[in-house]
């Protein structure tokens, strides 16, 4: 009975609450900008009214271009399940789940790119082969912080791994996850949620023929994944078990806030990159990941 | 029965199985079927059982008593061996059938239960000399069955430098064996771990296995003969012999004392097949040799986890390298299972289209549903995602890399650049088959043979969907199979381990079923909320472009550009570029292919260098008389000088 009961609160805060995270960035853009800006509950919005229209399908698609979006969306909200929400925890938590976590993030991308080769454009194809090649890079930068944060804790369980605070590399480890979390989120620098020109985008293009439930379904899935790598940054950098449950509870949300104004703050004050730098981009998030992992491992051999 | 019977009655099945074979093609299937069952359950038997398996017969073979065996290690081989070999024979019965082939379809029953027969033999044997004589005997058996085809001239090619690589890490495998023999005395194989005498062979062993398992730089023969292979005998030979290289590095390290480097170095050479390899699979626009190249990084993958149980050795016998062995002997199986299935599935492809240029293919999901659906499921289990298979035994590597890192000793340093590597090969793993299954299935049809495909018959379905069940399997309840590798792990170096099964697999497994379930059901329901909206069809918006036309579709090379060109370096691309010149441009292309770069630019040169060298030896060779009068002079008066120097010391 508890076990379900959390189950729900744990479902209820990310299906629930994710949707907020645009707007909120989309209010800080707003007021950096000085506009009045769409309201907080914009996405909210745009989910209902997607969920009631009509689809169009490509001629060409499969029914995979359907499937593919839910299993995505299944995908990411079963990595949001393994990451501790602060004193609320995991849902579920084992050795290696981690490794899990990190896979199926990667499931959903596969199922993203499958859906988006289906309508056999131009435009999809290349959104498609731009998110799984900078993908390689994230992938060795997440690789490379769940490692320093397995060596600093000495656990390959997440909720044991995020416990403590990240040590002498926290800085560094904040700032490649940041990074991490704008590529992974095609957030500018890396992609501009906002364009219309379908050539410069990675996610937003894959989902040009998208339309109705499943251009639902793709929208209210990325603002998990939003929230999940907003989430996982502020544990892996916080020391929240350290703290009551409801200081940790506090401190987290601050935390989630900070970052997601961070990333308005970004998209206002940065221009997009051209394209053949944004792997310099992810190798130095890389990088840093890269050394918040080595001072992990020395501080612990002195 | 008891396994001897059981190996006995296999062996005689597949010997009437290559009697019956060029003549009697439905007998040749029972017969090869049967003995595919026999060995399966021998090797089930020794793996589900406690006690090894061993027989010295008081009959001899060129000198040598013939000593069998069958532990843990070998049976779980056997077992993925009579796995794919019984599948493919069902699979080259409508693939490569008689009416079809009349000629070498007979041909091909012949080799295919003697290929069969021989690694069995190789897997069983436990004499120096007979697993040599097996080793050979079934490098024989896959040249003619990759050359079944040798009408055609790359089939030739490709079939002749097989042999030639293969025979030179024959050399190699030579060299180790009768040093072996004649530091011990005795051509017999057990463990002897005492003595250190023997630690250096250890490097002899690794190269000769290394060329058969192809590792990075040693892979050169795997590319084109998986290609051009008749698809049932490439799956055969990725799914099962190069896993002969693995067998005989796993054996061979856990029998034979090891180096203190050697773990090290087998990560190393682990971690860049797996990212060069994939690499390279990532930028083929050839489907089987994107498969093949798959199979060069899968091989690292399996090497990661070996090297990760050589390291442990010498870190003090520690836990994590049993799991990291318990990884890799999974992703034999596992990989086994999935590349078979995916070279039948590419199979299926070049039967209904005659081609393996993916830029020419293109939309076949309308007229090959079951083929698509197959192949998208191989193509998710080998790129390691869950829910299936290849991602339980990758899960294994990394929590032994892992614990590894977690450990702090010197063992961090391999397992930690191991474990990102890892990643990174999975990430571009995972591209290659977004690329691969999208460029052959969705979309359009580029060419008219892709237009007119059709699906496979139920001989080439079968065995499809029993591999696909062997990958489902195992990935949602892999505690079924963990026996299976706990007892191979512990049979390795001799060593019992307690057989318990980790907790965390159970969890990993029960994820994996929930997973399945919820996928399924947000699927239907999606699926069912998009039709009841008023749905409609219509040709791909493409932000409104009136006229999409089959060529604008983007293609392979495309779609893996940016990789390859970070990967430039190593993949040397050969580029022909004419750009569009004046105010109404002609015409402008841009072609891009990645050579066989290893092969083409540093084995053939050298190769060259070589036979030039041998040829301008040859010019002493000329039958004028009096030099070889001149060479016997001064042959003899260079001994007479060295005699007298050495004298006068």
């Amino acid at each position: 009975m508890i076990l379900i009961l959390d189950v729900l609160l744990h479902l209820a805060i990310w299906l629930l609450l994710a949707p907020l995270l645009p707007g909120i960035i989309n209010k800080v853009k707003a007021w950096v900008a000085g506009r009045r800006g769409p309201p907080v509950l914009q996405l909210y919005y745009d989910l209902a009214k997607l969920w009631r229209k009509g689809v169009v399908l490509s001629t060409l698609a499969s029914p995979g271009f359907v499937i593919g979006p839910a299993v995505g969306w299944i995908a990411v909200l079963g990595a949001a399940m393994l990451l501790p929400l602060g004193p609320a925890g995991a849902v579920l938590s084992f050795r290696g789940d981690v490794l899990l976590m990190v896979y199926l993030l990667a499931l959903a991308r596969f199922c993203t790119a499958w859906a988006a080769m289906e309508t056999g454009s131009a435009f999809e194809g290349m959104g498609a082969a731009r998110e799984v090649s900078y993908a390689v890079l994230t992938e060795a930068a997440i690789i490379a912080a769940v490692l320093s944060l397995s060596v600093q804790s000495g656990s390959t369980s997440l909720v044991a791994m995020l416990a403590p605070a990240a040590g002498a590399g926290a800085m560094l480890l904040a700032a490649g996850l940041f990074t991490v979390l704008l590529a992974e989120n095609c957030r500018v620098p890396f992609d501009d949620p906002n364009t219309h020109l379908e050539l410069t985008m990675i996610h937003e293009v894959m989902v040009l023929d998208h339309s109705g439930p499943p251009l639902a379904v793709i929208l209210h899935g990325a603002a998990i994944k939003l929230l999940f790598f907003a989430v996982l940054l502020t544990e892996a950098v916080l020391p929240l078990g350290k703290l009551s449950p409801a200081a940790a509870a506090g401190v987290l949300l601050a935390g989630v806030m900070v970052v997601t104004v961070g990333v308005g703050l970004v998209e206002s004050l940065l221009a997009r990159l051209a394209f053949r730098r944004v792997p310099l981009l992810l190798t130095t998030a890389f990088l840093l990941c890269l050394f918040a992992l080595l001072m992990a491992w020395k501080g612990g051999a002195e | 029965m008891t396994p001897g019977a059981l190996l006995l009655l296999a062996a005689g099945a597949l010997m009437a199985g290559i009697v019956s074979g060029p003549w009697f093609a439905r007998s040749w299937l029972t017969f090869t079927l049967a003995g595919a069952i026999a060995g399966l359950a021998a090797a089930l038997s020794v793996l589900f059982g406690a006690a090894d398996w061993e027989w010295w017969s008081a009959f001899s073979l060129g000198g040598e008593l013939v000593h069998l065996r069958l532990d843990g290690v070998s049976a779980l081989f056997l077992a993925l061996l009579c796995v794919v070999g019984g599948a493919g024979a069902v699979y080259a019965r409508e693939y490569w059938s008689e009416e079809t082939y009349p000629a070498s379809a007979p041909r091909g029953h012949l080799w295919w239960s003697g290929l069969v027969l021989s690694m069995g033999l190789v897997l069983v044997s436990s004499n120096g000399l007979h697993f040599l004589i097996g080793w050979e005997l079934f490098t024989v058996c896959a040249y003619f069955l990759i050359t079944l085809d040798r009408q055609r001239r790359e089939v030739r090619a490709a079939g002749w430098l097989y042999l030639v690589a293969s025979h030179t890490g024959t050399v190699f495998l030579f060299a180790f064996f009768s040093t072996l023999a004649a530091r011990t005395g005795s051509w017999d194989l057990h463990p002897m771990q005492d003595q250190a005498a023997l630690t250096p062979l250890f490097w002899l062993a690794l190269a000769g296995f290394g060329v058969k398992a192809g590792v990075f730089p040693l892979h050169v023969w795997l590319p084109s003969a998986h290609a051009n292979a008749p698809s049932h005998v490439s799956a055969i030979l990725s799914g099962v012999a190069i896993k002969m290289g693995i067998y005989g590095i796993v054996r061979f390290s856990g029998w034979l004392p090891v180096p203190a480097e050697a773990g090290g170095v087998v990560i190393g050479i682990g971690a860049t097949s797996a990212l060069l390899g994939i690499a390279f699979a990532f930028a083929q626009n050839d489907l089987k040799r994107l498969l093949a190249y798959c199979s060069v990084e899968n091989i690292g993958v399996i090497l990661i986890g070996v090297g990760g149980a050589l390291l442990a050795v010498t870190n003090g016998d520690a836990p994590w390298g049993r799991l990291a062995l318990a990884g890799a002997l999974l992703h034999v199986w596992n990989h086994g299972a999935f590349k078979a299935l995916l070279f039948f599935g590419a199979g299926s492809v070049l039967h209904a289209t005659g081609t393996r240029e993916m830029s020419k293919l293109g939309g076949l999901w309308r007229t090959m549903p079951w083929t698509t659906g197959l192949f998208l499921l191989g193509s998710v289990a080998v790129s390691s995602l869950p829910p299936l298979n290849g991602f339980v035994s990758e899960w294994l590597v990394y929590l032994g890399l892992f614990d590894a890192a977690t450990s702090k000793g010197t063992a961090a340093w391999a397992a930690m650049p191991a474990a990102i590597m890892l990643a990174m090969a999975g990430a571009i793993a995972m591209a290659s088959f977004a690329k691969a299954g999208a460029m052959i299935f969705l979309g359009s049809p580029r060419t008219r043979a892709a237009e007119q495909a059709h699906e496979c018959g139920n001989f080439m379905r079968a065995p499809m969907l029993a591999l696909a069940g062997v990958c489902v399997v195992i990935g949602l309840a892999p505690i079924l199979i963990w026996p299976l590798v706990t007892r191979a792990v512990g049979s390795w170096r001799a060593v019992e381990i307690a057989p318990e099964v980790p907790a965390p697999l159970i969890t990993l497994g029960l994820v994996h079923v929930a997973l399945t379930i919820l996928v399924a059901t947000a699927a239907a329901w999606l699926w069912r909320k998009a039709h009841a909206t008023d749905l409609r069809r219509s040709p791909t918006w493409d932000c409104g472009y009136a006229m999409p036309a089959v060529r604008m579709q983007y293609t392979s090379a495309s779609f893996a550009g940016i990789v390859s060109g970070w990967f430039r370096w190593v993949l040397q691309p050969e580029r022909k570029l004419r750009r569009p010149h004046g105010n109404f441009p002609a015409e402008a292309i841009r072609l891009e292919r990645v050579p066989e770069t290893v092969l083409e630019r540093i084995i053939g040169p050298v190769s060259v260098a070589i036979m030039r060298g041998s040829t301008s030896v040859r010019r002493l060779q000329h039958g004028r008389l009096q030099f070889y009068i001149l060479y016997l002079v001064v042959g003899l008066i260079g001994l007479g000088v060295l005699v007298m120097l050495g004298g006068a010391q």
